[in-house]
């Protein structure tokens, strides 16, 4: 089955233009530093760069050698260290100076990184290496998306401030799909939500000025999360500075959602089901790309494949319940086979037009479509090794809010049997906030088995998932409704509401039950749901719960404010917020009010993409997305990990 | 009409000069100028006067008075010379007054004498005093060449960026050059110089004898010489009284004259202006005034004073004691029309308006013949220009009559330009006027813009007039009325006598939200002023935060600027404010600071993780965060220490703190970390492999694997593993083991608190059928079906299920039921179910 658009659906905006001017820019940069030159590039960047401007494109403009900048200690997880073993392009300093001759030529060198600490002292160190060594060459550091004073100041410290220029490369939105826009900052999220750090808020206020000078200005905003309320006030102060610009203008999206990632945990903890999810949480998708490794491509060899909408096969599937996938992948085989077969009986002219013609296509289908075939045994098979059907039926339970005990023991036997650290813990945290902290007992014990079961070192995650509000303890109910209402007092405060204190978190309840069924999230059904012809976005969920962070949005854009949504709000313990600019509002065609742009602070899920996708479809809206990082439970947990250097 | 010609002299056979009255002055001066350092700004400038000069050898008791007037005689300001003996006076092109002193140091004066800074112009000087010194203008700015005591030129071409450039030496030079100029050529400035009969070129690097061509012979001497406005042309006057006039590349020569008077003039300046006719020089001698160019003839007048003359654009300005003058070639409009028995087309459409106010039939004669020849579009503009070039706004209104006039029989004629010059010459008459002393002509004013008048309105502090030109004039507010109004404001923070609310209150009153207007631009000149409190009021004012922080931290209001930049939400801000406050206060004040800052507490606290940990410690330490302060330790257990005891340490410290933030569950756990660890290491002495940093699972599986039960019972009890998590651990290790017969025992040694089932799973798991079907049988009834099934046992499976009559159970079975092998017990339960259902 595919998802055909509703023929009344208004057109994307042009995203296209958004890798350009980062092109042109970062190539303007390179120009900067007239010569030949090394460009060090930050791992995380390399995705991102590769999507923008490959290596013919570098070379044009004198980049000699690509490096990439190492930090040994900042690997957060295995996953992730197996993969820059893989990945390891990289020099130590020493090597590296010994590799260019000295005095022959001056080379440049260039540093493409995130504005990070340790990044900076990676660069001293070879600067300082250099100056040992009694070599002068030019250095530029360039920070993306943009330059923060510590690193500048720590710059100085090293006493290298005078040696290098620095700049910044606003490259803040990577389009990586049609309707998806990453700021590819993963970081975001446990900088926010979990240190309480500020800094990633000016981007966002950038990154959203940018868009609306070029696809603006939105005639509605309405936002919730105090994340939200704060980029939302730094980009109108943003815009007022450059006043004039965009006053003229059609606006081509008619409305700019803003949401908080802490609002609803519960989703993202979920285990993804739709397609494009269980690829992203089986396979890992980076960047809009997926490794496909031999055990997929029935081959011995590894391959990446760009997931987007120009993949023919997967664009029809990827929002697809898993359970069709499998049916619909084998009827477009046969199909495909028939449209090979044709070719019998065919005359020498008919021939020559399906070989000029069609083939290259079937042949391209073909290819993907083996690919995805395999994807989905690799999937299968992985899945009932772990009792995938046990797995997802606890996670319901806890949904619904029923058999908690049984729940509870099935956690407990997941840890004992060490299936997967990440895994426990998710499954502990959608406990928690299903069930507004864990009872006392059950907190210390599955605490207790966990630190037995995956090593004492994760006392430090269990801190910070309190801290985040991910994994609390039921607390006796005065001492608790004390806080909260003080705390709450503190958020009403106008200058409080600037603060967030990392602590506050802790009073936070999740409320969940009580929301859920505010929002009636677990639909009732009469026997079957049928996940061949959803009737709402639970599908994504097997029908078992619609996701919190999309019904808001499907809410709000209904009533077209948060009216009547106090006791939603209330018991989110979220401030909220819209604005409606009627004079844009006026000259907005019908079309563009029904383009949704919804920013998701702290990442989103593939599964709320799908299930958006599908609300757009059956209400004529075009949803586009624009996250800081596309995340997912896995994620999520190791965000909150912490794990010995 | 004749007897306006009256004052026009003609030079050669082409043009005209005139010289008109500006203003007739009543300044007050008590000395003869010859007495005083004179500088007069070009663009109709302020005068400076610098009494009592020292080359006078006058009393040494009496200072010196600086004095400094509009171009009308108006004074700006007057001061006593308090420093050391001044060589030459100039004004910079911004209007600010150049002291050359005779040690090389130059003192900068604003328009109303406030001293602005001051600089030297190199060492050399000190010991050999500065002999002259001209200020010049060039595209650069304002420049000042000096000539010292050794005969050696120094230069700086921009007073604003200052360079000095110490010219090359004219070789054998002994006496100083009898005169001297500054040239500009290809953007670089030379001097040259006259020493007796020669001439001499220098720049930086070299010195070059040059020759004007076509000069006289018999020279002994240049007593004058004189560049143009432009740079382009230069005057050279000999001790014969000999004038040669040429390019100042000296490379063509353009005319010269013989005035048959030796003495040597007080001034010599070119009066040109941009396309004119000719080309000509004013020399000026104590008494007599002549204009000199390609002609015979002379003009002269008769300098009934001391005068002064000041080179324009367009003509020269000559002032004295009583008037003020200008000197100028008539522009070519002007002498078209005014020109005795002209039949231009404007002469004549000026001759028709006035026949026509007279209603005369003649003005329509006129018109008619100027249409004949298809002339009036011409004639229109012809007037249009000429006004802008009259002086007398008598004048400028009868030609923009005519104008007006001839545009009314015109179809097409686009109003633009008479519009503009109504406009300009209405803003040229106001700076014109005797009040304001700005005596600019019109080419003068479209060469300095309307923005830089502006400008100079503001310096002389004429805000009103300023703005009701900008509003006259429609310029945008940013660049118009905002701008001068944050000029005002920066004024009037400057007086003093006014109380800070007043002020504050005053400013705000008159700039409201103005837009392009920066309150903190405003409070920073408050606060150069040393008001800081109304700096402070005037900030608040500014609705950027951002701009707010930098100005608060100068003045060391540093927890103001922390709350500002919290506010403004930008967390670079807030921590160029964080590293102030942390230099700026002891570290116990800093940390108070913090405290009450969550917003720039978590951000000091994110940097010290990277760059300060044992900041951060403190940081925890002060707020008795002793929660953090555990992780904190348990951190530094994992990062900072290698060998054991140092580990335990820290962890002991961490548990001490858990302890202290009532978090006994985390102390616990780290004690129970502790005792791992010195457990692991005898482990390791004891058995050898690797034990450290194990979880204490694994600590047990891998004692298992490695056969020491007995040692994996023993830390099982000492740590209370639970019982079920016991039973997983040894089965999937004696399974990995394939030690079956072990296993069966373990099975047997009690009744399993997990049940059966995981054993059949992990048995399949290793692939041993046989011992799965063991337990498979001692699995209970509810997960016998699955249990059945894991081992392959469809038949029985379904007969299990269908005893249970569990529909679930059935179907499950059915799932498995394959190929041909299994259709009998498909079969079976197809009839079970059928059954179930009739009942």
């Amino acid at each position: 089955m595919a998802f055909p658009h509703r023929p009344d659906a208004p057109e994307l905006p042009d995203f296209s233009m958004l890798k350009r001017l980062a092109r042109d820019q970062l190539i303007y940069l390179l120009e900067q530093l007239p010569g030949k030159k090394d460009l060090f590039i930050e791992a995380d960047l390399m995705s991102p760069l590769d999507r923008i401007a490959n290596v013919s494109i570098l070379k044009q403009h004198e980049v000699d050698k690509l490096y990439k900048v190492e930090n040994k200690p900042a690997l957060s997880s295995s996953e992730h260290s197996m993969q820059v073993q893989s990945l390891c392009l990289s020099f130590l300093p020493s090597v590296l100076l010994q590799r260019i001759p000295v005095l022959v030529r001056a080379f440049g060198l260039c540093f493409l990184v995130r504005p990070r600490i340790r990044n900076m002292r990676y660069i001293a160190n070879l600067v300082n290496a250099d100056k040992v060594a009694g070599r002068t060459r030019k250095y530029k550091v360039i920070f993306s998306p943009q330059k923060f004073y510590a690193c500048e100041m720590v710059l100085e410290e090293e006493g290298i401030y005078g040696d290098v220029s620095c700049d910044e490369w606003a490259f803040s939105l990577l389009p990586l799909d049609v309707d998806l826009l990453s700021m590819e900052l993963p970081e975001f999220f446990r900088d926010y939500f979990l240190e309480g750090d500020q800094r990633w808020i000016n981007t966002v206020a950038q990154a959203l000025h940018l868009l609306s000078t070029l696809y603006g200005p939105f005639p509605n905003c309405y936002g919730i999360g105090r994340c939200a309320k704060m980029s939302y006030e730094l980009w109108r102060q943003l815009e007022e500075e450059e006043d004039g610009e965009t006053k003229g203008r059609r606006p081509e999206i008619g409305h700019i959602f803003l949401l908080d990632r802490d609002v609803d945990f519960v989703t993202a903890l979920c285990s993804q089901v739709v397609y494009e999810g269980l690829v992203d949480d089986t396979f890992r998708i980076k960047c809009g790309s997926v490794d496909f490794g031999p055990e997929v491509t029935s081959s011995d060899k590894s391959l990446k494949v760009l997931l987007n909408a120009e993949d023919k096969v997967f664009s029809e599937i990827r929002n697809e319940h898993f359970s069709n996938v499998f049916g619909f992948l084998s009827q477009k085989a046969r199909n495909l086979q028939a449209q090979y077969d044709r070719r019998r009986g065919m005359d020498i002219k008919q021939m020559k037009n399906f070989v000029s013609r069609e083939l290259k296509g079937l042949k391209q289908e073909h290819r993907l479509l083996s690919l995805h075939i395999g994807a989905c045994e690799s999937i299968m098979k992985k899945k009932t090794k772990q009792d995938f059907q046990e797995l997802i039926k606890t996670e319901h339970a806890l949904l619904e809010g029923f058999n908690i005990r049984e729940g509870t023991s099935y956690i407990e036997e997941h840890i004992d049997r060490q299936v997967s650290p990440i895994e426990s813990l998710r499954l502990m945290c959608l406990l928690s906030i299903t069930e507004n902290g864990l009872i006392p007992k059950d907190y210390r014990s599955l605490k207790t088995q966990y630190l037995q079961s995956y090593g004492p070192e994760h006392l430090l995650t269990f801190s910070n998932l309190r801290r985040a509000g991910l994994l609390t303890e039921q607390a006796p109910g005065d001492t608790l409704t004390a806080v909260e209402s003080k705390v709450s007092k503190l958020v009403t405060d106008k200058a409080a509401g600037k603060i967030t204190d990392a602590f506050s978190s802790l009073a936070k309840r999740s409320n969940f039950r009580a929301i859920s069924k505010k929002l009636n999230l677990i639909p009732r059904v009469d026997g079957e749901y049928d996940l061949k012809v959803p009737r709402d976005m639970a599908y994504v969920f097997s029908g078992a719960y619609v996701p919190l962070s999309c019904r808001i949005v499907e809410l709000v854009l209904e009533r077209r404010s948060w009216q009547g949504l106090d006791e939603v709000v209330r018991l989110l313990n979220c401030s909220e917020c819209a604005f409606t600019d009627m004079a844009k509002e006026d000259k907005a065609s019908s079309e563009s009010l029904r383009l949704i742009l919804v920013v998701f602070l702290g990442g989103c899920t593939f599964s709320e993409i799908s299930a958006l996708r599908f609300l757009g479809r059956e209400k004529g809206y075009r949803f586009i997305f624009l996250t800081t990082a596309v995340t997912n439970s896995a994620r999520l947990m190791e965000a909150m990990s912490e794990v010995k250097a | 009409m004749d007897c306006y010609t009256a004052n026009w002299k003609p030079l050669g056979d082409s043009a005209f000069y005139r010289k008109y009255e500006l203003y007739s002055m009543d300044w007050d001066l008590k000395e003869e100028l010859r007495d005083c350092l004179v500088a007069a700004a070009p663009y109709g400038g302020p005068i400076a006067l610098l009494r009592n000069p020292w080359r006078k050898e006058k009393a040494a008791s009496l200072r010196p008075v600086l004095e400094i007037y509009s171009a009308s005689g108006v004074p700006l300001a007057s001061l006593l010379w308090k420093s050391g003996p001044v060589v030459s006076l100039g004004w910079s092109a911004e209007e600010e007054l150049l002291c050359v002193q005779e040690d090389g140091a130059v003192l900068v004066y604003g328009l109303h004498g406030d001293f602005r800074r001051h600089f030297s112009m190199g060492n050399e000087v000190l010991q050999n005093r500065v002999l002259d010194a001209r200020i010049f203008h060039t595209e650069f700015g304002s420049g000042v060449a000096i000539l010292t005591g050794a005969h050696r030129f120094t230069l700086s071409a921009n007073v604003g960026d200052l360079k000095l450039r110490r010219m090359s030496e004219v070789p054998g030079l002994q006496s100083a050059p009898s005169c001297w100029t500054t040239l500009c050529q290809d953007r670089v400035a030379h001097i040259l110089l006259a020493v007796g009969p020669d001439l001499y070129l220098l720049d930086h690097a070299t010195c070059s004898m040059v020759t004007p061509p076509g000069l006289a012979p018999g020279v002994s001497s240049f007593l004058q010489m004189a560049v143009s406005f432009t740079y382009r042309h230069l005057a050279l006057f000999t001790d014969t009284g000999y004038i040669w006039m040429g390019t100042a590349s000296l490379k063509e020569k353009l005319c010269e004259f013989n005035c048959n008077i030796r003495a040597p003039p007080k001034q010599m300046v070119w009066c040109t202006r941009p396309r004119s006719k000719e080309k000509a020089v004013v020399v000026a001698w104590e008494r007599r005034l002549m204009v000199v160019g390609d002609a015979p003839e002379s003009i002269q007048f008769v300098l009934d004073e001391d005068s002064y003359l000041v080179p324009e654009l367009d003509g020269v300005r000559i002032f004295s004691r009583s008037t003020h003058e200008f000197l100028h070639e008539v522009p070519a409009a002007s002498e078209e029309i005014f020109k005795i028995a002209s039949m231009a087309p404007g002469a004549l459409l000026l001759e028709a308006q006035k026949e026509y106010e007279k209603e005369s039939q003649k003005a329509d004669e006129y018109l008619r013949e100027i249409q004949e020849l298809g002339q009036l579009t011409q004639a229109v503009q012809q007037c249009i220009e000429a006004a802008g070039h009259e002086h007398r706004p008598d004048m400028q209104k009868s030609l923009l009559r005519a104008a007006s006039f001839g545009k009314c029989f015109l179809d097409r004629f686009p109003p633009d330009s008479f519009v503009r010059m109504c406009q300009d010459l209405r803003v040229l008459n106001a700076v014109r006027d005797y009040h304001i002393g700005i005596p600019l002509t019109y080419s003068q004013y479209k060469q300095l813009t309307i923005q830089v008048l502006l400008d100079r309105l503001v310096l002389r502090r004429l805000y009103p007039l300023a703005i009701q030109i900008c509003e006259y004039l429609r310029l945008p507010e940013v660049q118009g009325v905002s701008r001068i109004l944050a000029h005002w404001a920066c004024y009037k923070v400057q007086q003093k006598d006014v109380s800070d609310e007043d002020v504050a209150r005053a400013i705000n009153q008159k700039l409201g939200d103005t837009p392009g207007v920066s309150y903190s631009d405003i409070a920073a000149r408050a606060y150069g002023c040393g008001r800081t409190e109304l700096a402070i009021k005037l900030l608040e004012y500014e609705p950027r935060s951002g701009e707010q922080v930098p100005l608060l931290l100068k003045m060391k209001r540093s927890k103001l600027a922390l709350n500002k930049a919290i506010e403004s939400g930008d967390t670079d801000l807030v921590f160029t404010v964080l590293l102030h406050l942390k230099n700026e206060l002891n570290r116990g004040d800093f940390f108070m600071t913090l405290r009450n800052q969550p917003m720039a507490l978590s951000l000091y606290r994110q940097f010290c993780k990277h760059q300060e940990l044992e900041t951060l410690k403190d940081l925890y330490n002060q707020d008795d965060n002793h929660q953090e302060l555990g992780s904190f330790h348990i951190r530094a257990s994992y990062a900072a220490e290698e060998r054991i005891e140092g580990r335990v340490a820290a962890l002991q410290t961490a548990a001490d703190a858990f302890y202290k933030a009532k978090n006994e569950f985390a102390a616990k756990a780290t004690e129970d970390q502790m005792r791992l660890l010195r457990l692991q290491r005898r482990l390791e002495d004891e058995l050898g492999g690797r034990f450290l940093d194990l979880s204490l699972h694994d600590t047990v599986t891998t004692l298992i694997l490695g056969g020491h039960n007995k040692r994996a019972e023993q830390l099982a009890r000492d740590f209370r593993i639970p019982d079920k998590r016991l039973w997983w651990l040894k089965l999937t290790a004696l399974a990995e083991l394939e030690d079956w017969e072990e296993l069966e025992k373990f099975s047997k040694s009690k009744k399993s608190p997990i049940g059966y089932l995981p054993f059949v799973e992990i048995c399949m798991k290793q692939h041993n059928k046989y011992e799965a079907k063991k337990y498979a049988s001692r699995v209970g009834p509810e997960q016998k079906v699955k249990a059945l099934l894991l081992v392959g046992d469809v038949a029985q499976a379904a007969d299990v299920a269908i005893e249970h009559r569990n529909e679930a159970e059935l179907s499950l079975v059915l799932s498995h039921c394959t190929g041909a092998t299994d259709g009998a017990t498909a079969d079976k339960i197809q009839r079970a179910r059928a059954q179930a259902q009739k009942k």
